[in-house]
């Protein structure tokens, strides 16, 4: 985060010295850059939190012998909660919601939307293999009694029963049920609730860190020229543009 | 879209037959019956209710009895752990479960789990004994038994975090009476707790709950908490800004039990704003956040001047006003924001008239009509807080048809508490200067408010005469004539003497407002033999409180005030002929601490022996002659202005 507030810092401090636009050049800024000091630990950390959170268990595991950073949650959870996630992604909903109950009983049973989401999902996985009836039966005995609990969930479980009435499904307007991005949304939902169930934040904080430096490189174009970084994934300096 | 025709019964309904598998000797058979349970009835009510009735649950138990009865082998565990899981699913959010899994007798076999070696057997054991615990119908846990505090301390000092949660749960659900946050008050627990303020959010929030509960109301625990736990105050302040809204909103409440239990904490007008706009921001929460945010801002604020005028500041008006406006709004939500309206509007009349501007009148009004009787209480509760400006009240906003016959309604209401907010507003509605007392009576309210003062709830016959006393309030005399037909002499004698002292009060001070005005009202004392005089005078002489004698006293100054008989019926009440060595209880009042029943009883003296009247020189003998007059004389320099300057009067007049 460090990185963040230097960058305000110096927004602050620029504001203050002038209404017309200062030009910083490349030296300047490289000059500055190179006085902020950032732990490596920091960085290391900030690293593992993504591979953790994001769940790539090998790389962690690798990066802990290289750097020596330790995760802050057994590794082992990831594999299991890998598992779940996947297990969504190819349809195979029963199995992730027996996977999420041995995980922790706790997730699904406080948690009423998402344990709805899963269900969802396999009601449409039934209609994506065609297995009309029992769908239907499933959407009976399963769901009806959650909508009336709910009422947002009747509504998008009459969405998802509408898809049964279309013959042509990729040309329908709740089509995007069936769609790829759906199992990845019910499988994003569930990795989450398995993060929070665990202490763990369900975000990386390397993204919101990336957005916090576009939004003050935003801000900074208003009042300075300097070297930008355009491209996040060289983080090359630009020269200032004048 | 091609069909199938294989209806498969991959989810299937509760049969018999899985009873069987449950009791199954093979071990295999057993774990796929329970693990199937497990996995049918998580996140399904229904599920939960059908297995139930179908007896699964005794099954489940006598499985984990039977799993640790059996040597401690390795295929064991996997029975622990999972016929624990299936339990503690029946239990979670489900009060027929908890009830069942209590019954089956499982209980103490999931505590035995706690203390098993393998941390799966003790997790899954732990996350169970939660559940139950998150339910009313948990067994209560023995704070002040020896040894108990011991185990707890244990839960709590565990490594595993489901344990500690445990342990926070049981405070959370057992700590109730005082003895109880003192045997809490242990330093251990406290440091641990504090010290759980460092950790996980899922152990911030357990502990944050626990503090609360443990300080509650309990002056001693909070200055325990805040002297022996070093920063104990600033981390719970720290944790209001913590990332998650949840751990928010508890930091917010806790700090509102510590300052409400304890005032000389959290003065300062920091964090005074900051946790009426830290609220006011969790409103806005689509989930449970939402709907406890208002129940925490109201207690901050009730009877608060400097909080509530904190709050309209931070336009907590129109925000509450944003979130009425929107359709099927949750009944605990719109309760709470109802019961946060009404602390707004209880003192500030700048509340009130923003409330009016923005014409919350009709939306309150609606509210009335609710499906569910928390939120019609809530309404009722809100309208008498507005109906407290004397201003908008004269100008007879209240006195529309609308509002009156709903109320009038809700005087039938099924539900106690929702007669009892309703008397409330009606109370403070008939309190009207015009001529609109007619209406209430037109509705059929006058019969109902009769109805009610002569309930078995002692509440509702005090709140039902609140009302009455407000309707015969500056009531011309038709009006007073139509509520004794139908209250009748007899019934209000009774009340005057009721067991209940609040009722007494209201009784007596209904009487006043009887008698007060022209001197034909004073004849009503008189009627039916005089019965209910002798009422007054025989509570004045047992009077168990200075509010009794006050409203008693101002009756008997206010019948004082009409003709000679009158004026003698009431020296026959003050001075009974026969002196049999007892005080008279005038005397016993003007030596009262409370300066406002002094002041009563001179009046009654001054109205007494009011020197045009022809027999007031009579009178001043004999309340000489009771030692009355000298009493007055000491009196000379009372501490309070007021009475002094009636005595004045009165010896000017002796």
């Amino acid at each position: 985060m460090s990185l963040f507030w230097i960058v305000i810092r110096q927004l602050a401090e620029i504001e203050a010295m002038a209404t017309s636009k200062k030009v910083i050049t490349k030296e300047e800024w490289e000059k500055k850059l190179n006085d902020v000091k950032i732990r490596k630990e920091d960085m290391n950390k900030l690293v593992m939190n993504f591979l953790v959170t994001e769940g790539y268990v090998d790389a962690a595991e690798k990066f802990r012998m290289e750097s020596g950073t330790e995760p802050d949650i057994d590794l082992a959870t990831i594999t299991d909660r890998m598992a779940v996630k996947k297990a969504v992604q190819c349809g195979n909903v029963e199995d992730a919601i027996e996977k999420v109950n041995d995980l922790n009983p706790e997730i699904l049973d406080t948690n009423p939307q998402l344990f709805f989401h899963l269900q969802q999902q396999r009601l449409i996985e039934l209609i994506r293999n065609g297995k009309v009836e029992e769908a239907l039966e499933f959407a009976q005995e399963e769901l009806a009694p959650r909508g009336e609990e709910n009422q947002s969930f009747l509504e998008e479980l009459e969405k998802t029963v509408a898809l049964l009435a279309f013959e042509d499904v990729s040309n329908c307007p709740v089509g995007e049920l069936l769609d790829i991005s759906q199992r990845l949304k019910t499988a994003s939902e569930v990795n989450a609730a398995i993060l929070t169930s665990q202490s763990h934040e369900k975000d990386p904080k390397l993204p919101s860190l990336l957005k916090m430096l576009i939004w003050a490189q935003n801000q900074l174009d208003e009042k300075a020229a300097y070297p930008r970084i355009n491209d996040l994934s060289t983080a090359t300096l630009e020269d200032p543009a004048i | 879209m091609p069909t199938s025709a294989t209806a498969s019964s991959s989810y299937r309904r509760a049969t018999p037959d899985l009873l069987v598998r449950l009791g199954s000797t093979d071990t295999e058979v057993k774990l796929r019956a329970l693990r199937e349970v497990k996995n049918q009835i998580i996140g399904n009510r229904t599920k939960k209710l059908s297995f139930l009735k179908l007896g699964a649950v005794p099954a489940v138990a006598d499985a984990l009895a039977q799993a640790q009865a059996q040597a401690q082998a390795q295929d064991q565990a996997e029975l622990l752990v999972q016929s624990a899981a299936v339990l503690g699913s029946f239990a979670c959010g489900f009060d027929a479960g908890v009830r069942a899994v209590l019954d089956a007798g499982a209980f103490p076999n999931l505590i035995n789990l706690l203390s098993y070696p393998d941390e799966k057997v003790v997790d899954a054991g732990a996350r169970s004994l939660r559940m139950i615990y998150q339910s009313k119908l948990a067994p209560k846990y023995d704070f002040l038994k020896e040894k108990s505090l011991g185990f707890l301390l244990s839960l709590l000092n565990s490594k595993n975090e489901t344990v500690t949660g445990l342990g926070a749960s049981i405070i959370i659900h057992s700590c109730e009476t005082v003895a109880e946050q003192n045997a809490l008050c242990h330093p251990g627990v406290l440091k641990k707790l504090n010290s759980l303020l460092e950790g996980s959010s899922s152990q911030k929030d357990a502990s944050l709950e626990s503090l609360a509960t443990i300080i509650k109301n309990n002056p001693e625990a909070a200055s325990k908490f805040v002297s022996e736990c070093g920063r104990a105050l600033s981390s719970v302040i720290d944790l209001t800004k913590d990332r998650y809204p949840r751990t928010r909103l508890l930091a917010c409440i806790c700090l509102i039990v510590i300052r409400n239990t304890s005032p000389c904490y959290l003065q300062d007008i920091g964090i005074k704003t900051k946790l009426v706009h830290l609220l006011l921001e969790l409103l806005d929460d689509p989930g449970q956040l939402g709907e406890d945010s208002p129940f925490a801002l109201s207690s901050l604020i009730a009877q608060k001047e400097d909080l509530q005028r904190l709050a309209f500041e931070a336009n907590a008006i129109d925000k509450l006003y944003n979130h009425l406006q929107k359709d099927s709004l949750h009944p605990r939500r719109f309760q709470g924001i109802l019961l946060v309206l009404a602390d707004l509007c209880s003192k500030l009349e700048s509340c009130r008239s923003r409330f009016l501007s923005l014409e919350m009148l009709d939306l309150v009004t609606h509210a009335l009509t609710h499906d569910n009787a928390d939120v019609r209480a809530a309404a009722c509760i809100c309208l008498k807080s507005v109906s407290r400006s004397i201003k908008t009240l004269s100008a007879g906003r209240f006195m529309n048809e609308m509002i009156v016959t709903q109320l009038v309604q809700l005087l039938h209401d099924p539900s106690t508490s929702v007669q009892v907010a309703a008397l409330g507003a009606v109370s403070n509605i008939v309190v009207d200067f015009a001529t609109h007392k007619s209406l209430i009576v037109k509705c059929g309210g006058l019969k109902v408010l009769v109805q009610l003062s002569k309930s078995m709830d002692a509440t509702l016959r005090l709140n039902a005469l609140w009302a009455l006393k407000n309707l015969m309030f500056l009531a011309d005399n038709v009006c007073k004539e139509g509520i004794l037909l139908e209250l009748t002499i007899p019934l209000l004698s009774s009340l005057i003497c009721d067991p209940e002292p609040s009722v007494q009060e209201q009784a007596l001070a209904l009487v006043r407002n009887l008698v007060d005005g022209c001197i034909n009202s004073v004849e009503y004392v008189f009627a039916e033999d005089g019965i209910l005089l002798d009422a007054i005078g025989r509570q004045l002489r047992s009077a168990s409180k200075a509010e009794i004698g006050i409203q008693g006293m101002y009756v008997l100054g206010n019948i004082a005030s009409g003709n000679e008989f009158h004026k003698e019926a009431v020296m026959h009440q003050l001075l009974p002929q026969v002196n049999d060595g007892d005080r008279s209880f005038i005397l016993k009042f003007l030596q009262n601490n409370d300066s406002q029943l002094r002041t009563a009883a001179i009046w009654t003296i001054i109205n007494l022996t009011f020197p045009s009247s022809p027999g007031a020189s009579s009178r001043v003998v004999k309340l000489r002659n009771a030692d009355i007059v000298s009493q007055l004389k000491t009196m000379a320099k009372d501490p309070c202005v007021d009475v002094q300057l009636r005595v004045r009067t009165a010896l000017g007049q002796l």
